[in-house]
């Protein structure tokens, strides 16, 4: 029969029952076992034929299945290593298994339905849609189904939304996901030429609203963070599988950044009544001392001094200098660029 | 890429391993309680059971013989749209998170552990550590710091919780601050941004305030007349107005993240340099655009209007002579 009058099988129904197939076998199955007998490629499979398509078919499942995190391994028949076509596959059930002490209450299972809203877009988004999925699957006895506890943890009163948006974040977390090296161009403020870094990433981190990469440089041999928006350019891998995160990277590198933060402060002057009063003063950790002046805490003294360029007349910074400077400069840069030249109206394209 | 599976496929076969334990959990169950157990539509789920009971395993014949299949109560199914599994092969048990699922849902999470409802903090943790065991104790590469610690929040919710209106001050960058009484719908935010989205009663109408501008927030003892489910709120927290202006922008393609939120319209494609035009909607006086572009990473610069060019520079040398 001609290739193309085969039944098409719907591929969820051949990777369903590539899993079934595989979960149900203990030696594991050798390709042309699969091809030959398993629900959605028998149907193509020609005995004795050629069966490249098939074949290729058969890797990409194999990765879309791995990618929900379902264990498919190879096993070497003993004697004949190498050979790929005695390599068995299969996915063993203990490993496959969600562990009996990970069940979820309503309250639990709610409170993660919110988390996953706050991804709405990328890879994130629908990694924490699948994990969501698993959690609902996986839910307690006690859960009625009908959203028990959205009341109590107020799923409908909330809109969160986190956003990765930044061109360099998911080549950052693959290079995670890989344990692989990296190597970018990346622009320290005030300097005019990126620099080409090399590090080995541990964490990928938001705080105070912006992504930061924190990662080991080969160079000074330290830890460093990176802001992603500095990045310029493609985010290469190498060494991929070399350099594994170590376990509780995100944590550390979240309370490397508090130290950061907590050590580093800024006395501004608000103009009262000011929406910069009104907000500023209700930063995060911020503090008014004796003579109406605001304490702030930063991680990045570029970005406080963005942030405070936007309240123009209604913040004054006192000290450090260094942020003064960081301020004045950036609003002489927009008189600059917003001032007519005599020869040329189109003053903004100007470099 | 062309021979990328499409994300359809590889999704459906998530929901079938997750659906398959559920049901097997379950006993007997409607669809459209499984339904909104998963947040599908009951066609979703139908299509997913009559699928599941036709699937198995090879078998020892290698023929899928009727004991190697699934098998459901077709009748039950047919006439009473109930799902009872009468036949299991290969699976029991809900399949375990994947480091990158897992890694998502727990910087969620830490996003989320700000909220009044996650104030209970060993319950936060116990449960990031119950799943990242749930993915064989992968380790989270993804954290998000917290940033919201605004005692209005607890009494919004309360308002929410008890039906209730909401009274608090509120002044915008450059008005003066007013009373409001508003009936509170629903709490939003972007990253480190929070907002109420509210029913305002004097005005009649949605609005949308930031909570970091809010003061004074006080439950109102009358009962609120609007909800959630009498206000269509729109998704995108903020919208043109007709008589916004178009204020059109060149920026670094690295600050289009900045500005995402606010575009009117789609952005231009980069130039050579890495820069970009952006287009954004304008209300009085331009205060929204000119702060903005004031706070963006490196050059941002209003091309256009001449007048909104102005008032950048105006605010500008305003703040450079008051140093």
């Amino acid at each position: 029969m001609p290739a193309t009058r085969v039944p098409r099988v719907p591929a969820e129904e051949r990777l369903f029952s590539l899993v079934l197939a595989l979960l149900s076998t203990e030696s594991g199955l050798t390709k042309s076992e699969i091809l030959a007998n398993v629900q959605g490629y028998r149907q193509r499979f020609s005995p004795g034929g050629d069966n490249a398509s098939l074949e290729r078919q058969f890797e990409r499942d194999k990765d879309d299945v791995r990618e929900l995190g379902i264990p498919l391994e190879t096993i070497e028949t003993p004697g004949a290593a190498g050979n790929n076509q005695t390599l068995r596959y299969r996915i063993p059930k203990g490993e496959y298994d969600l562990p009996d002490d990970v069940r979820f209450t309503p309250d639990e299972s709610a409170l993660l339905s919110l988390a996953a809203m706050a991804w709405r877009e990328g890879a994130l988004s629908a990694d924490s849609r699948r994990g969501l999925l698993k959690v609902r699957s996986a839910g307690s006895e006690d859960d009625d189904g009908d959203s028990a506890g959205a009341g109590a943890i107020g799923v409908d009163a909330y809109a969160p939304r986190l956003r990765a948006r930044d061109v360099a974040f998911e080549p950052l977390r693959s290079a995670l996901d890989r344990a692989a090296a990296v190597r970018f161009d990346y622009i320290t403020p005030g300097q005019h030429d990126a620099r080409r870094r090399q590090v080995a990433p541990l964490a990928l981190v938001q705080h105070g609203g912006r992504w930061m990469l924190t990662a080991h440089e080969f160079a000074t041999d330290s830890e460093k963070n990176y802001l992603l928006s500095r990045i310029v350019g493609p985010v290469a891998q190498y060494e991929v599988g070399q350099h594994p995160a170590p376990a509780g990277a995100g944590e550390r590198a979240l309370a490397e950044l508090e130290r950061i933060w907590s050590e580093r402060t800024a006395r501004i002057r608000v103009a009262p009544g000011s929406d910069a009063e009104r907000r500023l003063a209700r930063r995060r950790d911020t503090v008014t001392d004796e003579a109406g002046v605001l304490v702030l805490h930063h991680v990045d003294p570029q970005i406080l001094a963005e942030e405070l360029a936007a309240f123009g007349p209604e913040v004054r910074v006192l000290e450090p200098a260094d942020l003064r400077d960081r301020v004045t400069e950036r609003l002489q840069a927009l008189v600059v660029d917003h001032t007519p030249a005599d020869d040329d109206q189109d003053g903004g394209t100007r470099g | 890429m062309a021979d990328q599976q499409p994300l359809q496929a590889q999704d459906k076969l998530a929901f079938l391993l997750a659906l398959v334990p559920y049901l097997i959990d379950r006993e007997r169950v409607s669809v459209a309680e499984a339904a909104r157990h998963f947040g599908v539509p009951e066609a979703r789920i139908r299509r997913a059971v009559e699928l599941i009971a036709v699937s198995g395993v090879p078998g020892e014949t290698m023929q899928y013989q009727h004991g190697d299949l699934f098998d459901i109560a077709w009748d039950d199914f047919d006439q009473n749209d109930m799902i009872v599994l009468t036949n299991l092969v290969a699976i029991d048990d809900s399949p375990r998170l994947s480091a990158r699922e897992a890694s998502a849902l727990i910087a969620g999470l830490q996003y989320l552990s700000a909220l009044p409802e996650a104030a209970d903090r060993d319950a936060i943790r116990a449960l990031m550590a119950k799943l990242s065991r749930g993915a064989g104790g992968a380790a989270a590469n993804v954290a998000v710091g917290q940033d919201l610690h605004d005692v209005a929040l607890a009494t919004i919710r309360r308002a929410m919780a008890d039906g209730r209106g909401l009274a608090f001050e509120y002044a915008g960058p450059r008005t003066q601050g007013g009373p409001r009484r508003v009936d509170p719908l629903r709490v939003e935010s972007i990253d480190t941004d929070w907002y109420l989205r509210a029913w305002d009663l004097d005005r009649q109408a949605l609005r949308t305030f930031r909570l970091d501008r809010m003061s004074g927030v006080r439950v109102d003892e009358r009962a609120a007349e609007k909800s959630i489910d009498d206000v269509v709120i729109p998704d995108t927290l903020f919208q043109q107005a007709a008589e916004d202006v178009i204020v059109t922008v060149e920026l670094d393609s690295s600050s289009l993240p900045l500005v995402a939120d606010f575009l009117a319209d789609t952005a231009d494609a980069p130039d050579g340099d890495g820069r970009v035009r952006i287009r954004l909607a304008a209300s009085n006086g331009f205060d929204g655009v000119v702060r903005l572009v004031a706070g963006l990473p490196g050059r941002a610069v209003v091309l256009d209007p001449p007048a909104a060019r102005a008032a950048v520079r105006d605010f500008a040398a305003a703040a450079l002579a008051a140093d």
